[in-house]
């Protein structure tokens, strides 16, 4: 215990990192989610090509191999053509941009699903009941669709979330500092590995509780004036 | 330290023309360390490196007068971040193998400590090709160890476990006869402990040398052979002057850097 309170500051500032990478690989998830829905259901045909290989790919491939890829192959890559070009001779690759960008591509895909699925489940008749009130296509979405598809995304988005949140722990693998990277860093260094691991096991039990109460205050704004039917 | 700036003056005329810097005359040297392998590199809890890796690499730049940038990174990712540029060398007790060597290249050893065995006090032990037969030995699997078991005692019993820690646990409950690993491994994280206190070394020192190869050594991307040669000459360096002694001496009651 007073190990850890020893090591308190960089416990903290692992999980502040845990915390940052987390939320905006979240905002990158839900855009490439809502993109990603919106060309799945679109009638263009290379939106929907591009939004299946999309979906295929970033959820057939392991998170960790695609970070590796981004911020070692990637980084060797613009390199070397900047070496080739002669238009460059260093550019580095942050540890934060690509593991947040990273788990928010892949995380897209899982998104796009979520999305897809809410959206294939408001009734065609009410958007149908829209336009024939005169709804113009933003009005459809922003007073019809949306409502709805945050209702029914909700339990799949949540498990996603708390997927992605344990997700970020990967990028100890390319040395940011999260709060797994520098808990093991204290472990090994004050040889009590054990301490420090339920330490960090703690602090994403504690985030993981907090996200459950937003997701849960979420779920009761959208579901107002629903009756819920399934458990008497 | 006339060549240095002869050096200095051509990168300047180089970038005049608009030429790429080549980065082995870069002032920095940027170093690749691990910061979790006591004592050769921890992390106090205020943050900052310490350990025998981190000491020599700042003698090193010392040496070769270049300011020194600690960069930390993972341990599984440390030979990528090298060949992708984001540091030139790795001074991180990284043993000289052959299978590094077709990625990565290495400057001549700057220690190598002996591997031994460590089995319960009194167990009677012996370590020979009969004493070992069927005993249970531990080790880190994908280490210079395995290779060495394998080759020189292969009728004994391998128990392969992903950390040394793990190692060590077992060992003390008592489900393997004896563990081999680095000697200075074994004796800080686990004789001097309280685990430990019933376990002894055994067998004396171990060696060979396809195996364990000539020790640990700073690696540098294959095309830096300037580097290289830099850092063999800042070793020597070290060596001769006894400034390698005087780091020595704080971590270790013997001379690591082996004969």
């Amino acid at each position: 215990m007073n190990l850890i309170i020893e090591y308190q500051a960089q416990l903290l500032s692992g999980t502040w990192v845990t915390i940052r990478l987390a939320l905006m690989s979240l905002v990158i998830a839900v855009m490439f989610g809502l993109l990603g829905a919106w060309a799945k259901l679109s009638k263009n045909f290379v939106a929907q090509k591009t939004a299946a290989a999309y979906t295929t790919i970033v959820r057939g491939v392991p998170d960790l191999v695609l970070i590796l890829l981004v911020f070692y192959g990637g980084q060797q890559m613009v390199n070397s053509f900047g070496g080739m070009t002669g238009l460059w001779d260093y550019v580095e690759i942050s540890q934060f941009a690509a593991g947040a960008g990273t788990i928010g591509v892949v995380f897209g895909g899982y998104m796009t699903e979520t999305f897809r699925g809410a959206i294939i489940a408001i009734p065609r008749g009410q958007i149908e009941a829209g336009v024939a009130c005169g709804m113009d296509r933003f009005t459809i979405f922003h007073r019809v669709i949306w409502p709805q598809m945050v209702r029914y995304a909700l339990p799949g988005f949540s498990n996603n979330w708390l997927v992605q949140i344990k997700s970020t722990a990967l990028v100890s693998v390319i040395g940011l500092q999260d709060v797994v990277y520098n808990g093991f860093v204290a472990g090994r260094s004050t040889r009590q590995l054990f301490t420090f691991m339920f330490a960090v096991l703690m602090i994403y039990l504690v985030l993981t509780a907090i996200s459950d109460l937003g997701l849960r205050w979420l779920d009761r704004k959208y579901s107002k004036g629903v009756v819920r039917t399934d458990h008497g | 330290m006339k060549f240095t700036k002869i050096k200095t003056a051509c990168a300047a005329i180089a970038l005049m023309f608009g030429l790429a810097g080549n980065s082995a005359l870069a002032a920095d040297l940027r170093v690749g360390v691990e910061g979790a392998y006591p004592p050769f590199s921890w992390k106090e809890a205020d943050g900052t490196l310490k350990g025998f890796d981190i000491e020599i690499a700042e003698a090193v730049c010392k040496e070769l007068e270049r300011k020194c940038v600690l960069i930390e990174q993972d341990w599984d990712g440390m030979i990528p971040a090298l060949k992708a540029r984001k540091f030139d060398t790795i001074i991180a007790s990284m043993s000289i193998t052959e299978e590094r060597k077709k990625q990565i290249d290495f400057s001549d050893k700057y220690y190598n400590t002996p591997a031994k065995f460590v089995a319960k006090k009194g167990s009677g032990l012996e370590i020979s090709k009969v004493g070992l037969k069927g005993k249970r030995i531990g080790l880190q699997r994908g280490t210079t160890h395995q290779c060495f078991m394998e080759k020189i005692y292969p009728d004994a019993e391998l128990v392969l476990y992903g950390t040394q820690e793990e190692v060590f646990q077992d060992l003390a409950i008592g489900r393997i006869d004896a563990q081999f690993s680095d000697s200075i491994a074994a004796d800080d994280g686990f004789l001097k402990t309280d685990a430990g206190k019933d376990f002894e070394f055994t067998g004396g020192d171990q060696h060979d040398e396809a195996c364990h190869g000539p020790g640990a050594g700073m690696a540098v991307r294959k095309s830096d052979t300037e580097l290289r040669d830099d850092l063999n000459r800042a070793i020597k360096a070290m060596r001769a002057d006894g400034t390698y002694q005087k780091i020595n001496a704080k971590y270790f009651e013997f001379d690591i850097f082996g004969g």
